[in-house]
């Protein structure tokens, strides 16, 4: 090859890699940036994960992908139709009673961390300085007043997600493989088996890690509900819909999806045996979960050590707060497997 | 003047009808009916090179196999001489439009490139990779066994060629 050739193909590579990178940062610049449209965005990759198997099942049947995408689709959005229907009443009130209530449960919450701090402190005395209830206190105001001040916001947002949202999954289950196919096509030669490979790997364990985490949540989230409707504990509905959701955060979600129970069963007088059966409600959730379905599913796909499961959880949370945490894991697996192929690719090319 | 109206207001169509013909004349895909070919025809990478440009190298892991639609591919083999500790290019073939390479990609799990492939001159190819095969038996699963059928006959073409080179060699060396 010819020092003239070698550097214009050099050069060809070079810009068409620019482009693509470009090309990426521009999407992720607006998923960052624009309103709404990052949380619409996961919520239309995980029902693309969830309803992509049915869309290939319908095509391997011999319908189009056109009719194959539209009838799943159709299909789930009826579905949780049917859910809002039933549910979205429960909740309001739920929701309702919660704001009436919320000051007694601040009140007795903060005078119990009082007296935990005045028996800490009178053995701690002078060596450290404890102060819980006053803390705890501002916090939960602080954030009871932000969560119903900023409810009309969060409705209204919501309305934009929820159109966002199905329109994406409709485009990404009908398109999206030529959208990434035309993607690729910016990639330079050079890189071009890589890219494509990696592509795939991120897409088959996404899909598997995303399908195994909602399972999860549902099955967690239905025996918690489950449980608490037969103490005939309040809340049961919003506070079984917000342990599933935490449950998706690993090792950290089950304790902080525990504590509202927890402060509201404590709050109502609850005595020790209710405490007890809550605790037994959500470890029981748990173990079923660690038992029958992480070995089985999760563990399978996202081969991460547990240290590094706990540093990214703590990375998302410093860095986007509980959908940092809830996003961490997925990242970071996506992360894992991009650095080896490419350190291979790179390295390693020789046999 | 006429024809270069032509040919630019049509090339989009013209280069999906190559890629099309190209594919409908491959062995590999050869069972296939219309809308099976379709199917390939929307998954497969379309990929140019310039002249001598890698198009992938010995020793790297491979994806996947290339059709060469437009142009003419050098393929090579660098081996180590023992006695100088020097590596040695060997020019194995020239294949040219219609021909094609890197099957066994297709089928091993993380295989690695026995040969380099360069570009002879301005070529145009078909990548087809493990991940397009995947999702043609995800989504017409009648589709990939005619494929997978065929691979495994052109597989077995390779082999047989191979064994009986071979046990010629072979029989030379007895001599």
């Amino acid at each position: 090859m010819t020092p003239t050739l070698e550097s214009a193909i050099v050069r060809e590579r070079r810009i068409k890699l620019l482009f693509f990178i470009a090309a990426i940062l521009v999407l992720l610049f607006s998923l960052y940036k624009v309103d709404n449209l990052l949380i619409s965005m996961l919520l239309a990759v995980v029902n693309f994960y969830i309803l992509s198997p049915a869309v290939d099942f319908l095509e391997r049947k011999g319908f189009s992908r056109q009719w194959s995408t539209t009838v799943p689709f159709l299909v789930l959005i009826l579905f949780l139709a049917i859910l809002v229907q039933f549910f979205f009443p429960i909740l309001l009130e739920q929701f309702k009673s919660l704001q009436v209530d919320l000051p007694k449960y601040t009140e007795i919450s903060t005078a119990f961390f009082t007296n935990v701090e005045l028996k800490i402190s009178s053995v701690l005395k002078d060596i450290y300085p404890v102060e819980l209830g006053g803390k705890i206190q501002t916090q939960l105001v602080n954030f009871a007043t932000t969560f119903f001040q900023k409810m009309p916001d969060y409705i209204s947002q919501s309305l934009i997600v929820l159109f966002l949202a199905p329109f994406l999954t409709y485009f990404m289950l009908l398109d999206g493989r030529d959208f990434v196919r035309k993607l690729l096509t910016l990639v330079p030669n050079n890189f071009f088996e890589l890219a494509l490979n990696l592509n795939h790997q991120i897409g088959f364990q996404m899909g598997g890690f995303i399908r195994a985490r909602i399972l999860e949540s549902v099955i967690v989230s239905a025996l918690i509900w489950t449980g608490l409707l037969i103490m005939g504990f309040p809340y049961a509905l919003s506070l079984s819909l917000f342990a599933g959701i935490l449950n998706i955060v690993p090792y950290l979600g089950p304790v902080i999806g525990l504590a509202p129970a927890l402060l509201i069963g404590f709050a109502n007088g609850g005595g020790s045996t209710e405490l007890m059966w809550i605790l037994i409600i959500y470890f029981g959730a748990q173990l079923v979960d660690t038992v029958l379905i992480v070995p089985f599913v999760v563990a399978k796909i996202v081969d991460l050590h547990p240290v590094t499961v706990v540093l990214a959880v703590i990375v998302g949370s410093q860095l986007m707060g509980v959908l940092g945490m809830i996003i961490s894991i997925p990242l970071f697996s996506i992360l894992k497997v991009s650095t080896i192929a490419i350190y291979k690719h790179l390295t390693d090319f020789r046999a | 003047m006429a024809d270069f109206m032509w040919e630019n207001l049509f090339s989009k169509e013209a280069g999906k009808h190559t890629t099309y013909m190209a594919l409908k004349k491959n062995i590999l895909f050869s069972g296939l009916n219309p809308r099976e070919l379709k199917l390939v025809e929307k998954i497969v990478n379309v990929r140019r090179y310039r002249p001598s440009e890698p198009i992938f190298k010995q020793g790297e892991v491979g994806v996947g196999m290339y059709i060469i639609v437009d142009g003419a591919v050098n393929i090579s083999v660098e081996e180590l001489d023992t006695t100088s500790s020097e590596t040695r290019t060997h020019h194995v073939i020239q294949l040219k439009a219609g021909e094609f390479f890197g099957e066994l990609a297709l089928v091993e799990n993380n295989g690695r490139r026995s040969a380099s492939a360069s570009s002879q001159e301005e070529t145009t190819v078909i990548g087809f990779f493990k991940p397009d095969l995947i999702e043609i038996i995800d989504r017409n699963p009648t589709a990939g066994v005619k494929i997978l059928m065929m691979l495994g006959e052109v597989l077995g073409i390779r082999l047989r060629e191979t064994t009986s080179r071979i046990t010629e060699m072979k029989k030379e060396h007895r001599r």
